[in-house]
């Protein structure tokens, strides 16, 4: 075989090669595309046609009068005391609950790590919350909190041997704390699990070497093992804050957002304008923002665990 | 040539089958509790009528509003007659989902149904809706408290006053604070529903006693005026004083049904519709221990009179509107009617009145045949619809969390009222009035 055919033979098996490159690299798509196409249907188009209703005046029941108002309602929003409070309530819950659960979440799965005898029934046991649904922990804490039959009150009478009637779930800030109080219990397991699986996966090399150089529980707790799980941490974060900024049943069982909007989360406050007040474009409006928000707040955590597994070496 | 004739065969047999299948009317209703009752009948109508009848959803009042206004908004309307209600049937003709009845109803079908009742579903000269049966409130009290002379003696040595049942607003204030400071801890003088329409339909009516108005002839708000401001006033005080159980600003009509029959309340206004679980000595301890009144007058010299009915209508997509009218005249017929007068509820013809108040008579309760009486009564002199606005819900997501605001102390009287009353200003705008 001479040179030129040795050539030709290379060319041709590259020609080959490039195709069945290109070949590789179409497959996937094609195989995705299916599901792509079913969440653009459920999913993208809804959202697309939502957002050209946050700039009409729609309503549920005025629909063939429909008109395009601009930026009306973010305009309305904004000047809406109600949906700023609204807002920065929203914040603060998820703020409060994320990070609460974040510590005891470490705390606990850092406890149950030392767990040898019995851990996967300790794991069953604290996982049961998470298997109710928000509305049924919402009725329940709803029950709990009850100012005349509620379970708290009446524990409180027992003790004091008085009656005790605090409405929990109406005085300000209380109101607040027992939506808070519900959401840590019933999601305070999932952080757990997800940093337990962290904490497991630690080379126990560090650890002994630790513990041979006499570090205690506390400097091993700090040092070693937030550093090891923080990539965890941040996805834990990010998957608990988007569920969190979405919270919606729980509240609304609950308190209802109110009394006087006291407990009003965005969601609830959504949930109202679209449906009961039928302020639907006004809803999309809402819906906007928050998820905007959301998304830039998804963005910083995910920059955050970029950062935080660039640390520990993991590309 | 057989083919051509077992073909022609086949299709004529299919032909016959479509044109034989008896027409199935599709129906949306309230359901739950004795709202079911009535339903236990509808085969007796498939078999008088030979059509058949399919239930495709059932809800509570909130749950089938809402499935209503999403199904006339989206066109997805598979049903032919609808659950109807006096404050919800001006939203679903602005989303033209449901038709006129006067084509399906002549004046003798209609002749036995209380004017003042029947007249409430009509718009624009128009009947919208069939009532099935309405409720209204009164004053429940309680006997072994009015009546107990040491609590008239404690009443008298607090206030000066005598104990009596309040015929007026501004009575049933002063009885329910000097009621307060003689009641045992946990007991209340009184309450009231304290969120969403609830609350808001309690301010209507209070405001309309006290010679308010919700809306004036243009369709704007009218109810931050004096007798706004007073109406809000006495719910304040009242929560203030501590004369209403704490989390009164949580409860719907469920909770203050039970506070009442767990003994925990001294007199309120609730619906008619309660009777029967009040007086079922197994879940209540206040059966046979209260009595009922009109509810109080305010200076507007107009008795308290929120009232609704429950009814029927037909879609706009129904495809067998003529089919749909007699189903609802059968299921708003006088034996269908009686039945549910038995379970309790108030029903809308004048001849079931009739009968039902004279067996009450014969049973020798006095409260059986006083609720009857008293009902009939406030039926044809106090009932009062909600405004027949679409805007009534929407406007009143906007007034009642400030009516909360109000009652807890966060916001005054008149400027909270003012407040809501330039939302609901704007919102009306928005809408076209």
């Amino acid at each position: 075989m001479g040179e030129r055919d040795l050539g030709i033979s290379r060319r041709s098996a590259e020609k080959r090669l490039s195709a069945a490159v290109l070949e590789s690299r179409r497959l996937p798509v094609l195989l995705l595309l299916p599901a792509i196409l079913l969440m653009a249907l459920v999913v993208g188009f809804p959202m697309i046609y939502s957002l050209y209703l946050s700039f009409t005046d729609f309503t549920l029941l005025s629909q063939s009068s429909m008109k395009f108002i601009g930026l009306r309602n973010y305009v309305t929003l904004f000047k809406d005391p109600t949906f700023l409070a609204a807002l920065g309530r929203t914040v603060l819950y998820i703020t409060i609950t994320v990070n609460v659960e974040m510590l005891l979440g470490l705390l606990i799965a850092n406890a149950m790590s030392n767990v040898v005898k019995g851990q996967s029934v300790l794991r069953t046991i604290l996982m049961m919350p998470m298997m109710f649904a928000p509305v049924l922990v919402g009725f329940q804490f709803k029950w709990i909190f009850n100012d005349q039959v509620g379970l708290l009150n009446n524990v409180l009478f027992e003790i004091a041997r008085h009656p005790v009637i605090i409405p929990w779930l109406i005085r300000k800030p209380l109101g607040f704390i027992t939506i808070t109080l519900a959401e840590l219990w019933m999601s305070t397991p999932f952080m757990v699990i997800i940093f337990l699986a962290g904490i497991l996966s630690i080379s126990k090399d560090l650890t002994d070497a630790a513990e041979v150089d006499g570090s205690s529980e506390w400097q091993k707790f700090i040092h070693i093992i937030i550093p090891s799980v923080s990539p965890f941490i941040y996805i834990a974060l990010a998957v608990r804050s988007l569920d969190v900024a979405k919270a919606y049943d729980l509240v609304s069982i609950m308190t209802g957002g109110g009394p006087a909007h006291r407990t009003e989360l965005i969601w609830t406050y959504v949930y109202r304008l679209s449906f009961t007040s039928q302020s639907f474009a006004l809803g999309s409006a809402m819906s906007y923002v928050t998820v905007l928000v959301a998304i830039l707040f998804t963005f910083y955590l995910f920059r955050q665990l970029i950062k935080a597994r660039k640390v520990r070496g993991i590309q | 040539m057989k083919r051509i004739l077992a073909v022609s065969l086949a299709f004529l047999f299919f032909a016959m089958t479509l044109v034989a299948a008896p027409i199935t009317l599709k129906a949306a209703f309230i359901g739950g509790a004795n709202y079911e009752e009535l339903y236990k009948a509808i085969p007796q109508f498939e078999s008088q009528t030979g059509m058949k009848v399919e239930i495709v959803f059932k809800g509570d009042g909130f749950q089938i509003d809402k499935k209503l206004k999403t199904d006339f908004a989206a066109g997805t309307v598979d049903y032919d007659v609808c659950w109807d209600h006096s404050s919800f049937f001006t939203q679903y003709i602005k989303a033209k989902g449901i038709v006129p009845l006067d084509d399906y109803f002549t004046k003798s079908d209609l002749a036995d149904f209380i004017p003042k009742i029947l007249n409430s579903g009509k718009k624009d000269g128009k009947l919208w809706i069939m009532p099935r049966h309405f409720d209204i409130s009164c004053l429940h009290y309680r006997t072994d408290i009015f009546n107990d002379p040491d609590m008239k003696a404690n009443f008298k040595s607090q206030t000066g006053n005598e104990l009596k049942v309040p015929a007026t607003w501004d009575e049933f204030k002063a009885t329910a604070l000097g009621l307060q400071k003689i009641l045992p801890s946990g007991v209340y003088a009184t309450e009231f529903a304290g969120k969403e329409e609830a609350l808001t339909g309690r301010f209507y009516e209070v405001l309309l006693s006290e010679g308010g108005q919700y809306f004036d002839k243009n369709w704007k708000p009218a109810f931050n005026s004096p007798a706004g401001v007073k109406a809000a006033t006495m719910l304040r005080d009242l929560y203030s004083a501590s004369a209403m159980p704490p989390g009164m600003t949580n409860f719907v009509w469920e909770d203050v049904a039970k506070n009442f029959v767990a003994g925990n309340i001294a007199m309120y206004t609730e619906w008619y519709g309660w009777y029967s679980y009040f007086q079922d000595p197994s879940a209540s301890k206040v059966a046979g221990k209260f009595d009922i009144a009109r509810q109080p007058a305010g200076d507007g010299a107009v008795h308290g009179g929120w009232a609704g009915q429950h009814s029927f209508s037909i879609t706009a997509a129904s495809q067998h509107k003529k089919e749909a009218a007699q189903l609802i005249k059968f299921l708003t017929n006088p034996d269908q009617q009686y039945l549910e007068a038995k379970l309790g509820f108030l029903v809308t013809r004048q001849s079931v009145w009739n009968r039902i108040i004279s067996e009450a008579k014969a049973t020798g309760k006095a409260l059986d045949n006083k609720r009857l009486q008293l009902a009939q009564l406030q039926a044809s002199e106090d009932f009062v619809t909600p405004p027949l606005v679409a805007e009534w819900l929407p406007s009143s997501d906007i007034v009642y969390p400030i009516v909360q605001a109000i009652i807890l102390g966060d916001k005054e009287p008149k400027a909270g009222l003012d407040e809501a009353a330039a939302k609901v200003g704007q919102m009306m705008k928005e809408r076209g009035y």
